[in-house]
């Protein structure tokens, strides 16, 4: 749809097949490591994830009780993209800024969420691994952290989900006529306008709300909407594969 | 940003005690900005310098030029770097050469909105495609911090980028001549579009807004909401990294309230701009030669 608009005209079918509000096929496993505290496996489409929880724990860098006057945990986040996770091989360098700032994004979204205040003095270990990247990364890396978080028994106020919503490219339709795109892939990433939100709590409420590129004023609230409404979606699969792996757990200690 | 300068808790109940009362400890409006002050160079020879203060924050920009070989990848695009650094005059605990949290996503939210909006058109600092181009370096440092520096920093860099003025070329065939500002005019930058930064903080989930918060008020927060725009409405880029969430609503209402400071900036930079070229027009490029006013030093009599 992206690369070719006027199939997008006849028949409101994106290029995966997907219409505007769907999303892409969502799995996720729970307690995927053993030796971790908590662990998950995530996938969204192609977009495959792995997250490992450490903590709480005590803080690496021993040094200086000057440096943790708060009386709260830290929550650090570290990511890995895999070189092969992308289209072309590409060793990501340790300082990369892009990296950088996702692993603040996850860290500080999580630091409001979790209940930082149980567990003073300590550090909670976020590691990211990206396996395979086709569109919505930091989407992806909050819904896998959330579940993640979870195993490890990690208190929170609710379930952390996210995803993407584009604006449709503008063709001769007006504006309310254009429908935002939901849960983008990486082609539709590269070329489309859109903006990552992560929401928290049943309500809704605006936890992370990312958006790089260069959108009209007028159709933020529209894709800010659906991308809501995505949002709570997600949050259902999410408890769902909570509930499920609560079972397996329950029945396999039972017998 | 260092431990050292955390208020204390009087200080920050105080502020948000005030602050649920519609008060702030400068008297002014919730979503009110200090008065900005933009200066540029006072050297005639000298484009594209300007100095920022926004109450007791100062930012200094410095735009310059020079001719390079372009990126392979990118043959015709010239190279457009953006540099900016926290310096130790603002606070114990910033190192330079070390970048903390603070001056990455300074930089990262900079970057995403002057450099990926396109605000400056890097196809026409391209001189012979693949062979020769312009390096345009922004450098920003940050003097003084009452807060707002990002807000700052952007202001400082477009009305830099605005004022700042490349030297002329001509090509003949594969032979590049690059002018001397003295022999030749030199030529503005081509702008696509004047994007500002507005960071909004927030206080008690999202009831309270407050625009251009001090160092005090950022300190207290709960989160913040950084949104860049233009004045044609076109939002660059939002960002909310986490922090206390929000309703939907109150994102949408501070992304318009954005667009006011913005057309506000706007009119600062544009007005600061038109001044400048006032004051350096006068008699075109002899104006030294053609005047004979002697240039009076204006200075305090000592003693």
């Amino acid at each position: 749809m992206p690369l070719d608009t006027s199939t997008y005209g006849l028949a409101h079918l994106r290029l995966d097949g997907r219409r505007w509000n769907e999303l892409r096929r969502i799995h996720g496993q729970i307690s995927t490591q053993a030796a971790a505290d908590g662990s998950a496996y995530f996938e969204q489409g192609n977009t495959k994830l792995l997250c490992t929880v450490t903590g709480p724990q005590e803080p690496k860098r021993g040094g200086g009780s000057s440096r943790d006057q708060s009386n709260e945990a830290k929550v650090e986040v570290e990511i890995n993209v895999a070189a092969f996770s992308g289209m072309d091989r590409k060793k990501r360098t340790r300082g990369d800024k892009r990296v950088q700032e996702m692993q603040y994004t996850i860290a500080s979204a999580f630091q409001s969420t979790i209940f930082t205040h149980l567990y003073p003095h300590s550090t909670i270990t976020l590691n990211l691994h990206v396996l395979s990247q086709d569109g919505s990364l930091l989407a992806c890396a909050l819904n896998a952290a959330t579940l993640a978080l979870i195993d490890a028994g990690v208190p929170m106020s609710d379930y952390v989900s996210a995803c993407t919503v584009a604006s449709a490219p503008s063709s001769d339709q007006s504006l309310d006529e254009q429908d935002p795109l939901l849960d983008l892939n990486g082609l539709e990433e590269q070329e489309l306008p859109f903006l990552t939100v992560g929401t928290s709590g049943e309500e809704g409420k605006v936890l992370v709300l990312i958006m790089e590129t260069r959108v009209q004023v007028g159709r933020l609230e529209a894709m800010v909407s659906v991308g809501l409404d995505g949002c709570r979606q997600i949050r259902g699969i999410l408890d769902g594969m909570v509930r499920e792996h609560g079972k397996q757990v329950l029945e396999s200690r039972m017998s | 940003m260092p431990h050292a300068t955390r208020p204390s808790t009087n200080e920050s109940a105080f502020v948000l005690s005030a602050l649920r009362e519609n008060l702030r400890l400068d008297s002014r409006a919730l979503d009110q900005y200090r008065p900005i002050s933009l200066k540029f160079s006072s050297d005639p020879d000298v484009y594209g310098q300007t100095d920022v203060r926004m109450g007791k924050t100062r930012v200094i920009c410095n735009v310059s030029c020079e001719v390079i070989t372009p990126y392979s990848d990118r043959k015709f695009d010239g190279v457009f770097n953006i540099n900016c650094e926290l310096s130790p005059l603002i606070g114990a605990g910033v190192e330079i050469g070390r970048p903390d949290q603070a001056e990455l996503l300074l930089s990262r939210l900079l970057e995403k909105s002057i450099r990926r909006s396109n605000a400056l058109d890097t196809e026409s600092l391209c001189i012979i495609a693949g062979q020769k181009c312009f390096h345009v370096r922004a450098d920003l440092h940050v003097l003084d911090h009452d807060g707002s520096i990002l807000d700052a920093c952007c202001l400082a860099l477009v009305a830099a980028l605005q004022h700042f003025r490349r030297p002329d070329y001509e090509v003949h065939g594969e032979q590049v001549t690059v002018f001397d500002v003295r022999e030749r005019e030199p030529v503005k930058l081509t702008l696509q579009h004047q994007p500002f930064c507005v960071t909004t903080s927030y206080y008690d989930a999202g009831t309270i807004m407050v625009q251009d918060a001090t160092l005090l008020e950022e300190q207290c927060r709960e989160g913040e909401i950084v949104v860049s725009m233009n004045r044609h409405g076109e939002v660059c880029q939002i960002a909310k990294y986490g922090g206390v969430p929000v309703d939907a609503l109150s994102v949408l209402s501070v992304v318009k309230q954005s667009w006011e400071k913005v057309k506000m900036m706007d009119s600062v930079v544009r007005e600061a701009l038109s001044k400048d070229e006032r004051e350096r027009d006068k008699g075109g490029r002899m104006k030294a030669e053609l005047s004979a006013e002697n240039e009076r030093v204006m200075e305090r009599p000592v003693g």
